[in-house]
């Protein structure tokens, strides 16, 4: 197997006497897609902001690419190639669309301020050469009609969209999606998979998947780690992780167990 | 071919002498007026970059003003004379000497924004107000206690270098800066800063970095208009620079609609002249324009030109 993109070695935060995030081993490999589940609370969302630096490990290490994510701001992480969305939306609600995009770019900006500032010749081309790329990530998005809107005014799903597009904007490595599907109908799940299916391919992207949605979650993931209060429970293949008598106490249920034997 | 903004600069800086040429036909009332017109569009101005683009809720904009009076004036009243002599020096060198010290006060100004911001701008809403009005407070105390600068007194006798030319034309330079920087993709970070900033770092932007950024100019530009209000005032005292100057400043920048300039720029107009139109009923004015303030706030929130809601809705 080649080298892990993203690997957690033991990576443990506590906050005060709760240990949120307790010794964690994870791995995502180039171009893999890999699903985190577990009841609300197992601490699903602080590892991602483990890995994105909105918090420092108490103890373990995150690494990427090989090196060490530890010390580093939020937005340095970003530029290394790690981008996420939100489980609940966070777009840049007065900016229009196409401005939630753009100033997504800003990692790939080749002026700086002072450029803006004097206007200097480089500077249009950069401008310019930005907007075409956001309003490719649009279109490839079917998200052109909106364009102009501020991205409040969406409708939800759309909403979800964009934020993926803003977070592919970076040109990350690695996407982490936090429940994409929180909200969505068995329509718009279907259409969501499809995406992200996509959007892996046509970008080459390892992807790690923090859903409740099972549909979701079994339909594209390669590989699935659970959590339950903070400790990694099992890992393996869906059909591995769906038939884990421990993953079926802590998480799934007796029903889910059930709906796969009828079927 | 030359950028569209640079153009407008241009067309700026060419009215603002074209108008300083003609200054001696305009009644000198009116060009008073005019003069204190235009040093509240620079304060505004650059306050919207703060407090309207960038989401940091400042309160300390009359301090940084009094950093860019007090310290411009220490160079055109005790350094000047040493450089033009006895005899004052030719206009052109005099011009020269209040550009350097007009531009000194401005980054002694953005030095005391950088201190101030470096520390404080983790600070959210209203914890960053009270830090900004307790810097302001600090500001106007220690110049009310070093006897070289007048003490409570203040500074008298300022050469009165500051002309309606030098007022628009550093006003056209403060709106093409804060226009030119947020109308970019850099700038653009500016905006995100103030919607979300959780979001911002995560599709990353150096949040701190911005604030920091949008701090610093602001607190230059309150300096250059410190400068040029000693300037034309020819006397500076702490207490002009007190709480109620950067409160003004402030209803400015809301009534404008935050992160509006043209409309910042119509309210800082509008603010400067209704004292002034209100003259005549004296005792009364100070009730009538409190009155005015409240009943605009009260029909139009977003901001007196703020019509991009309006809009959004067609």
């Amino acid at each position: 197997m080649s080298a892990p993109l993203l690997q957690l070695d033991r990576a443990t935060i506590r906050f005060g006497g709760l240990t949120a995030v307790n010794a964690v081993d994870l791995t995502v490999g180039p171009g893999e897609l890999v699903g985190l589940i577990g009841p609300n609370g197992a601490g699903k969302t602080t590892v991602f902001n483990l890995i994105t630096g909105v918090y420092p490990t108490t103890a373990g290490t995150v690494s990427f690419a090989g090196e060490n994510l530890a010390g580093l701001r939020v937005d340095q992480i970003v530029a290394r190639g790690i981008a996420r969305t939100f489980q609940n939306i966070r777009l840049f609600g007065r900016l229009s669309v196409f401005d939630n995009v753009r100033v997504a770019c800003n990692l790939h900006r080749e002026t700086s301020a002072a450029h803006a500032l004097l206007r200097l010749g480089a500077f249009a081309d950069d401008e310019a050469g930005i907007h075409h790329q956001a309003d490719e990530l649009l279109d490839l998005f079917n998200l052109a009609r909106f364009r102009d809107a501020p991205s409040q005014s969406l409708p939800y799903g759309e909403q979800r969209r964009l934020e993926i597009v803003r977070a592919l904007a970076t040109r990350p490595k690695l996407l982490l999606l936090d429940e994409p599907a929180a909200g969505m109908n068995p329509a718009e799940k279907v259409e969501l998979i499809q995406l992200i299916q996509k959007t892996q391919k046509q970008f080459n992207l390892s992807i790690l998947l923090v859903e409740h949605s099972m549909k979701v979650v079994m339909g594209v993931c390669q590989r699935i780690a659970v959590l339950d209060y903070g400790l990694k429970i099992a890992e393996g293949s869906p059909a591995a992780v769906q038939a884990d008598p421990k993953v079926i106490e802590a998480y799934l249920g007796e029903d889910h167990q059930k709906s796969l034997t009828h079927h | 071919m030359i950028p569209k903004p640079y153009l407008a600069l241009l067309g700026g800086l060419l009215g603002a002498v074209a108008i300083g040429l003609f200054s001696d036909r305009i009644d000198p009332y009116f060009l008073d007026v005019l003069i204190g017109v235009g040093i509240n569009v620079i304060l505004a101005v650059s306050l919207n970059l703060v407090n309207g683009y960038t989401g940091q809720f400042s309160l300390g904009h009359a301090g940084f003003m009094a950093v860019g009076a007090y310290l411009s004036a220490t160079v055109t009243l005790f350094v000047g004379p040493k450089l033009l002599g006895a005899g004052g020096g030719s206009p052109f060198e005099q011009g020269l000497l209040f550009l350097a010290a007009l531009v000194f006060g401005g980054l002694c100004a953005a030095g005391a924004g950088l201190l101030v911001g470096i520390p404080s701008l983790r600070l959210k809403g209203d914890y960053l107000a009270i830090v900004t009005l307790g810097f302001g407070e600090i500001i106007r105390v220690i110049f009310q206690n070093v006897s070289v600068l007048g003490g409570a007194l203040g500074l008298n006798g300022l050469p009165p270098y500051t002309t309606i030319a030098w007022v628009l034309a550093f006003a056209a330079i403060t709106i093409f800066v804060v226009v030119c920087l947020v109308h970019s993709t850099y700038g653009r970070g500016f905006l995100a800063t103030h919607d979300d900033e959780i979001a911002a770092e995560a599709v990353g932007l150096n949040t701190t970095r911005y604030k920091i950024v949008a701090f610093v100019v602001g607190a230059f530009f309150a300096g250059i208009a410190g400068g040029l209000y000693g300037h034309f005032k020819q006397t500076i005292a702490p207490a002009g620079f007190d709480f109620n100057k950067s409160i003004e400043i402030v209803v400015m920048v809301i009534l404008g609609g935050m992160g509006n300039t043209p409309g910042v720029i119509l309210a800082a107009i509008l603010l400067t002249l209704l004292p002034e139109v209100l003259r005549p009923v004296a005792d009364y004015r100070m009730i009538i324009y409190s009155l005015i303030l409240i009943i605009l706030m009260i029909l139009r929130p977003q901001g007196l030109f703020n019509f991009s809601y309006r809009r959004r809705k067609a």
